[in-house]
């Protein structure tokens, strides 16, 4: 500290503002500071794609306005071509008006052969390894509803078993869905037509709606989900079966991009017996509306209030 | 000072992305990938589907074997049961899809013997037989053949049908199945749920059940779900804080 000069003699030179101590001491701390951030940056560099800022600032699903869409198709479209070398067709269906979907499925003729399971899969691109599959059928013993006696492993030498019958639980479409109500980002939703879907690019993967779910419907994607390129469906949509990213939540949707186009689910497709009927329940000649008029039908799990749309019969 | 961190910085962010990897350039398009394999035939090919198809209908013609003036015998055992003569071995057989039950392996081959008969493979050995219902009294040829023209089927109350017009036969005993068929809802319909998008696939009681062995045929199930997999679920790497 220089002491203070005395009135009247000349002002002194400008002190200079740093010292040759000061300035090394600095730049020592200020290099091994940079030296910090760029081994804290270095993963980044491992990164074979930044993203682009349209990808990091996305807009929910129902805020896309139809401009806004077509881009975010497109990304879609440009990225799944990246990943897989294939350009497929990301396309955004909309609810038909007047129609709400029913699903009914006759326990009586139900074999348990697993085509439905199979099929989902390939039509919905679920990962292949680890595996995610929507539907599990469950070989439930003659004569209980005890959920903790069924059995989703069973693998004899041929279905259908004697003193067995096959239960498929997949999602139930709720008309009063905990799993949206304990969403905290409002990912998923219940559409005009029934169909509880899920926004994958705003689904922060928290699982609460999985916890939530009654009837083990939701399914997590803990890893990367992986596809064998050949068995990729290129016919997608947003809602529906767009390829999935690690940590997102997925589940039947009814088959959206083919429902949503008039067409049968995929499991209803491939079903040998015809246990599995679906349609429009707001139209009084459907075949749902003459189950639910004439069959005695039941839903799963009717004490938790959740109201499903998919409904069980027996017949003769 | 403030400036020339403020140039460090800079110069670290241009080398940063100087030497950060170019992202790779757009794949040329490829040609879509297969469409899944969602397989809508039937476990069964009814006579209808089969002469509508141009099949092979010869096996159709009863007479091609049979005397048109003499009525065959029918075969039984001691206790009154229908045997299935060695002729029609494959009759229950012959009109299976294979293909609808073996989905996972290769395809199936059928061999056969010198006279065009199917042979039937030994797993198979036991569902070749005449079970038409619990009841016996079902089993006689001729409650629905006609006896003096084999190739024409005969309902109860005497009408006359055509191979082709099984349903009806079926109808004539079976109703509410037959009103729940009429519905859509008995049996398979593939296609567009909504009319006005598509056509549909209705199909006919004999391209699911064999009419002499109607029980559905057991089938072979797809595989349950698998665990996963050692590559999907690296093996854990050692805590970053061990326990002490």
């Amino acid at each position: 500290m220089s002491p203070t000069p005395p009135p009247g003699s000349p002002a002194p030179a400008e002190p200079r503002s740093m010292s040759r101590r000061s300035f090394l001491r600095g730049s020592t701390v200020m290099a091994a500071g940079v030296a910090a951030i760029a081994a804290g940056l270095a993963p980044l560099r491992k990164l074979e794609d930044f993203g682009s800022v349209e990808e990091f600032l996305r807009t929910h699903y129902l805020e896309l306005t139809p401009e806004k869409m077509k881009e975010v198709l497109a990304r879609i479209e440009r990225g799944v071509e990246k990943q897989y070398g294939l350009r497929p067709h990301v396309r955004d269906y909309r609810p038909m008006n007047g129609v709400e979907f029913v699903y009914a499925l006759n326990l009586t003729r139900c074999v348990g052969c697993r085509k439905c399971v199979h099929a989902c899969v390939a039509e919905n691109n679920q990962s292949r390894d680890p595996a995610i599959e929507y539907i599990r059928v469950l070989k439930m013993p003659n004569g209980t509803f005890d959920l903790e006696k069924g059995d989703h492993g069973y693998t004899p030498a041929s279905v259908r078993e004697p003193g067995f019958f096959y239960m498929p639980v997949q999602c139930h479409q709720c008309k009063n869905p905990p799993c949206v109500k304990v969403c905290p980002v409002k990912a998923t939703w219940t559409e005009a037509d029934g169909i509880t879907v899920i926004d994958y690019n705003w689904c922060i993967g928290c699982r609460y709606c999985e916890a939530a779910c009654p009837y083990f419907a939701r399914r997590f994607n803990f890893a990367e989900p992986s596809i064998p390129k050949e068995k990729l469906n290129p016919n997608m949509s947003y809602l529906g079966n767009q390829p999935r990213h690690k940590g997102v939540m997925e589940k039947c949707h009814f088959c959206i991009q083919r429902t949503r186009a008039g067409l049968y689910p995929a499991c209803l497709e491939v079903c040998p017996t015809g246990a599995r009927k679906f349609g429009n329940i707001l139209d009084p000649n459907s075949e749902v509306s003459y189950i639910l008029k004439n069959k005695r039908v039941f839903v799963l799990k009717e004490e938790v209030g959740t109201l499903p749309r998919f409904f069980y019969y027996f017949d003769v | 000072m403030l400036l020339a961190s403020a140039a460090v910085f800079v110069g670290l962010g241009a080398a940063f992305l100087a030497t950060a990897p170019a992202r790779p350039a757009a794949k040329p398009a490829r040609p879509a990938a297969e469409a899944p394999r969602l397989e809508p035939s039937p476990v069964r090919i009814s006579a209808a589907q089969l002469v509508k198809s141009g099949g092979d209908a010869s096996a159709l013609d009863c007479y091609a074997c049979h005397d048109e003036k003499k009525k065959p015998q029918v075969p039984r055992d001691a206790a009154g049961r229908v045997l299935l003569p060695k002729d029609h071995a494959d009759l229950v057989f012959s009109m299976r899809n294979c293909a609808s039950c073996h989905v996972m392996g290769p395809p199936v081959k059928l061999e056969l013997d010198k006279q065009g008969n199917t042979i039937i493979p030994p797993a198979h050995a036991a569902d070749v037989q005449i079970a038409h219902g619990d009841n016996n009294r079902n089993n006689d040829c001729f409650n629905c053949h006609d006896p003096a023209k084999l190739n024409q089927l005969v309902t109860r109350d005497g009408t006359k049908l055509k191979l082709t017009e099984a349903t009806q036969l079926c109808a004539s005993c079976h109703g509410p199945t037959y009103r729940d068929w009429e519905a859509g809802i008995h049996g398979r319909t593939t296609g567009a749920w909504h009319r006005a998008s598509g056509a549909i696939t209705r199909l006919d009681c004999t391209s699911c059940h064999d009419p002499h062995a109607p029980a559905f045929p057991r089938m072979i199930p797809l595989p349950p779900p698998p665990r996963p997999s050692a590559a999907a679920h690296p093996a854990a790497p050692a805590p970053a804080h061990p326990t002490k």
